[in-house]
């Protein structure tokens, strides 16, 4: 190199040097601002914010476990158990945040030392996975070089590579392969499962069924030895009677129903806690279930728990105290079992399946009794009868004449007919309208002169036909043809809703029916309608509209829990009351007192008068009662297989209340497509209805009355019988 | 080439004390990181080893003429790029070589250790642009924006090469790191603000417009641009940890929680509450600030600011300007690891991984961090005094 070039080279370095020193000092600069910064951020989280990370400290692992609060239980009016809690035992496992596989593998061998565990719920799929987990080497041995390098030279990231690879591994693990796996290692297996299946910190049920009292001693003994494991007393849910309306309710192993999933979450429900998914237990759910105890688990920083602090104590659930009467209910099933029983094996009863029966306080609305039941057919072909209880709120019917009282008084409000008018009973002819007569007067030419009370207690078509013409603004005049526009019939069909036909009761229990509304009605079929041949109503509503006449027009709201209790202090006793159901008046009928005591009257007479249609069967009652029958011609479309598709059969209703001066029950009685034979005239319906108010009678004079608050056992009839 | 001075006079003193202190701290911070038993392994001994096998490594590094690594540079340089090459074909397989750790194919996995390419090729990378830039100064003794932009150029070039394969592993905190030194050197090299500031200041306002579109204009960068969801991912839990505590966020939840809970004072040596995964390697920070509080942490800052210090005044000490740009390198590699793995516990940047020098377990992170400040010990060992700033290691 030539010295001057050296010398100038020199002299430029000497100029970066000092160029570069000062830019040092301004990066020695930018560094100082930046670990300031670092400070700066320190200072705010450990000094401002401080205080606020430690108590997210203390609150962070306050949880509300599964400590297994008993659910609420339910009796009957009279203190009998219905739904009870069996308590069984149960070895649970808690997984730990920083829980690893091995020691949780560790912990099931030592378990399945223990206990026995049934296997039956292990999957292949779970088999695989353990396999892989024993014998790493084994299963990945069971994959070729050449796969592995085509599979790790092909595309994809790195998890959909390793995805690949597991799939591979796993179409090798066949049946023949996992064979080799031993007893031993399966019940080691079927144990594991159960642990991993649980969540972080929830205790998960590891054997419940089938656990012995020795095993569960074993187990108790040596907790120590096995980190996580615990035993508990868990229960089961008991019912004591086949009632399907109680409900019924998740177990722990199936958990929160999916499609509910987000709604119980987000009210502090866990993945696997009991919910109710039907009727009573469902409706009642957030009563039901109790409050879980939150404990704050003290972790240490292994993440391990150290402790547990109870922060705040569990609740077993409330108590529901139904105003069902379990020895009536009892009863009054045995009624109309029989009666089902009877007629199935009488003449034309292919298409007779159900019969319902609802009994609740007119006044109150409380539900007394509600029988739903459905004959089908034994093993040795002998009829054998199901509960159907909830029949009586989903299934709709068309009800004939047991409605008349509600086409009177839609009469009345709306100022076509007069209190005690006289109208004659003739059977009827329109232009393109099937000849309409009642059932006592088929004679073309007979005119019967009828009063409105008559009309009801002997049943009259051609009265309430000639009333809801009038209400259609027509007069019945021979072979005329008549104009009818659908809100003639929306007149009609708002009129029946005051008294609960054809929308919803609004009975404590969910999935009710509002009945059906016949879509386009044409012309003539609005007297149809007035006797009850064209919309369909549900048994209980049924029950709701002979209420509504009973106390004197109140549509009162049925409900089938009485009372909300805490859980019983002693034992022996109910717990106080938490909450008393108040009867809740729906809406009032648009008509006077008069108006509705001519048709009460009416209903008097068709149990006593000798030309009422029920005096058959109640004109000795030792008590007052009123009340409608009703017959409605249908045609049968329920089942398309049936051979009786589309033909004509009949379906009998009856609705009364008792006593008549001062109703204490209301009851309905349908029972649909009893017979095939249009001719057979049978009183199965009224006979029902006697025997369900005699029931009723018979047992309010043994009760001695008084409250009683003593828990009872559940009703048994063999026990009564003593 | 051998000062006249004693060894002991040669031997940076001070900056030995600082990495003695380092070691104090880092297997108190370990001894208490590993009774959260996320692992079996007693981790004390090891980092204690490899802090041993550390001074070996610096003495001898030391001890070989400094005037050799400005020599063997560009060499050093191409064997580092060899065997990131070579990592990166090497085969992958489970129980292989280079079987990808947490998703990344960045380890030579041996019996002994896992060794990291990266780190060493963070070092040499570090030598060979200091070489290059000196070079560039010999031949164009008067600069002009046209050679600054010639020199810019080969510096960025000379970034890509190891800056592609490690994006390829992909270990995107060591690919910051890279970016970090060479925004460091360029700093130094002496290239024209005017060169620098519009560079500097447009990259930043793009990474500023990126966030501002990651939050405001996702469907735009993920349809037209191909970004990943999980790339959008990080910058969310980075700035809204709390929304995703229970998966992407719970490092960063737990991380502050352990340091905000340990106050000023601290909670005590071993007397941690919360559980953070892999405290003893990359959140290492955590423990120091829970049980120490911010005393403790602070305390641990400061130090690594002084080393930057001591740093910084052995660069502007030294007589050539390889030296100098060396030194830069290693103080903006440290410093950036430090700024990066210490915010990421205090949500002051995204998380990434990367373990804090000196302090974090793990031996090629320590042993290619102890190589680097080696390369600082031997500088400052062999530097000549008082004689004229000859540029002696050009001839």
């Amino acid at each position: 190199m030539k010295p001057t070039k050296s010398r100038r080279a020199s002299q430029t370095d000497l100029k970066m040097k000092s160029n570069s020193s000062f830019r040092l000092s301004i990066l020695f600069f930018v560094i100082f601002i930046l670990f300031s910064l670092l400070i700066f951020r320190l200072g705010y989280l450990q000094i401002v914010k401080g205080e606020d990370f430690v108590r997210a400290i203390e609150r962070r692992e306050e949880v509300p476990v599964n400590t297994s609060v008993p659910r609420g239980r339910m009796f009957d009016s009279e203190g009998r158990l219905l739904v009870d809690n069996d308590p069984v035992n149960a070895i649970t496992y808690t997984a730990m945040r920083s829980a690893d596989r091995e020691e949780m593998l560790e912990t099931a061998s030592r378990l399945a030392a223990l206990i026995d565990q049934p296997a039956d719920r292990v999957t292949k799929r779970d088999k695989q996975d353990f396999y892989i987990l024993l014998y790493p080497e084994k299963a990945a041995g069971l994959v070729t070089e050449e796969q592995r390098t085509a599979i790790l030279e092909g595309g994809g990231t790195q998890q959909e590579k390793q995805q690949q690879l597991d799939s591979l591994v796993r179409e090798q693990l066949t049946d023949e392969v996992l064979a080799q796996l031993t007893q031993d290692q399966l019940e080691v297996l079927a144990i594991y499962r159960e642990m991993t299946s649980g969540y972080a910190l929830s205790p998960q049920i590891i054997k419940s069924d089938g656990l012995t009292e020795e095993e569960f001693a074993r187990v108790s003994e040596r907790l120590s030895e096995l980190p996580g494991v615990n035993t508990v007393t868990d229960w089961r849910r008991k019912k004591m009677t086949d009632l399907t309306i109680l409900g019924s309710t998740t177990t722990p192993a199936e958990g929160i129903p999916a499609n509910k999933l987000d709604y119980f979450l987000a009210r502090g429900y866990s993945r696997n806690d009991r919910v109710g998914t039907s009727f009573l237990e469902e409706q009642y759910e957030s009563v039901l279930q109790g409050q879980k105890t939150v404990v704050k688990k003290v972790t240490d920083s292994k993440g391990r728990i150290s402790d547990t602090i109870t922060v705040k104590e569990g609740k077993a659930g409330q108590d529901l105290v139904l105003s069902l009467d379990s020895e009536l209910q009892k009863k009054l099933e045995t009624i109309v079992t029989d009666k089902l029983i009877e007629l199935k094996k009488g003449p034309h009863s292919e298409l007779l399946k159900d019969a319902y029966l609802v009994m609740m306080d007119p006044k109150t609305g409380e539900v007394l009794s509600l029988v739903g039941k459905r004959v089908g057919e034994g093993d040795n072909g002998q009829p054998v009868v199901y509960d159907h209880a909830f029949g009586t709120f989903t299934a709709a019917y068309e009800m004939g004449s047991a409605v008349k009282g509600a086409t009177l008084l839609t009469g009345y409000a709306h100022d076509v007919v007069d209190v005690g008018e006289v109208i004659i009973d003739e059977p009827m002819k329109l232009k393109s309208t099937p000849v309409m007569n009642s059932v006592f007067n088929k004679e073309m030419g007979t005119r019967i002169p009828l009063t409105d009370k008559e009309a009801i207690a002997r049943s009259s078509n051609v009265y309430m036909s000639k009333i809801a013409l009038r209400l259609a603004g027509e007069e019945y005049v021979y072979n005329s043809g008549i104009r009818i526009e659908p809100e003639d019939f929306r007149k009609i069909r708002n009129s029946f809703a005051q008294f609960g036909l054809g929308v919803e009761t609004g009975i404590d229990l969910p999935g009710e029916a509002d009945g059906l509304a016949s879509a386009d009605p044409q012309g003539g079929s609005i007297m149809y309608q007035a006797i009850g041949q064209l919309d369909t109503y549900t048994p209980l509503q049924l029950a709701q509209y002979i209420s509504t006449i009973a106390n004197g027009g109140y549509r009162m709201e049925p409900h089938i829990v009485k009372e909300i209790r805490s859980p019983s202090l002693d034992g022996e006793t109910l717990g106080p009351i938490e909450t008393v159901i108040q009867p809740e008046v729906l809406n009032r009928i648009d008509n006077t007192q008069e108006e509705i005591q001519q048709v009460k009257e009416g209903m008097r007479m068709a149990y006593t008068s000798p030309q009422g249609t029920a005096a058959r069967y109640f004109a000795d009652a030792p008590y007052t009662a009123a009340g409608k029958t009703g017959t409605a011609q249908v045609i049968y479309y329920d089942d398309p297989e049936s051979p009786f598709y589309q033909e004509e059969s009949l379906t009998l209703t009856h609705v009364g209340f008792a006593p008549y001066e001062n109703p204490e029950i209301a009851y309905a009685v349908v029972i649909p497509y009893i017979t095939t034979d249009l001719e057979y005239v049978i009183g199965a319906n009224s006979q029902i209805a006697r025997a369900a108010a005699d029931t009723y009678f018979k047992l309010k004079a043994e009760r001695d009355g008084g409250d009683d608050l003593t828990i009872k056992p559940p009703y048994r009839p063999e026990e009564a019988a003593e | 080439m051998q000062s006249n001075k004693n060894f002991a006079e040669r031997v940076d003193w001070p900056l030995a004390f600082l990495l003695f202190l380092f070691m104090a701290v880092s297997l108190i911070a370990i001894a208490s990181a590993q009774t959260t038993e996320q692992y079996v392994r007693n981790f004390v001994p090891y980092q204690a080893a490899w802090y041993v096998i550390g001074a070996g490594i610096i003495t001898g590094v030391m001890m070989i003429n400094s005037s050799l690594y400005k020599r063997a540079a560009y060499l050093l340089y191409g064997a580092g790029i060899l065997l990131l090459v070579a990592l990166m074909l090497a085969p992958n397989g489970p129980g292989q070589i280079a079987e990808p750790v947490n998703g990344a194919q960045a380890w030579f996995r041996t019996p002994i250790a896992n060794l990291q390419p990266a780190e060493l090729m963070k070092t040499v990378y570090i030598l060979g642009l200091a070489r290059m830039i000196t070079g560039h100064h010999g031949t164009h003794l008067i600069p002009s924006i046209r050679s600054d932009a010639a020199l810019l150029g080969k510096i960025l070039a000379m970034m890509a090469l190891p800056l592609f394969l490690i994006l390829q592993q992909p270990d995107l905190g060591t690919a910051l790191v890279f970016i970090a030194i060479t925004a460091g050197i360029i700093v130094v090299s002496g290239i024209s603000w005017r060169l620098i500031l519009p560079i500097f200041g447009g990259i930043a306002a793009f990474g500023a417009l990126l966030l501002w579109m990651a939050i405001h204009m996702q469907d735009f960068l993920s349809d037209r641009l191909g970004l990943k969801p999980y790339m959008f991912a990080r910058v969310y839990t980075w700035l809204n940890p709390y929304a995703y505590a229970e998966n992407e966020g719970y490092n960063l939840v737990a991380a502050m929680k352990a340091i905000g809970s340990g106050e000023l004072f601290g909670k005590g040596f071993m007397d941690r509450e919360v559980y953070v995964p892999e405290n003893h390697t990359d959140f290492i920070f955590t423990v120091i600030a829970e049980e120490f509080g911010f005393i403790g942490a602070s305390l641990v800052i400061i130090l690594f600011f002084m080393l930057i210090y001591r740093l910084t005044r052995i660069a502007i000490e030294m007589k050539d300007l390889f030296s100098m740009y060396v030194c830069t390198g290693i103080i903006a590699m440290i410093t950036f690891h430090v700024f990066q793995n210490i915010g990421m516990t205090i949500q002051l940047v995204p998380i990434t991984g990367i373990p804090l020098p000196f302090i974090s377990y793990g031996g090629s992170s320590l042993m290619g961090n102890m190589l680097a400040i080696g390369i600082v010990f031997g500088l400052r060992f062999h530097q000549k005094r008082r004689t004229g700033l000859t540029s002696d290691f050009s001839s």
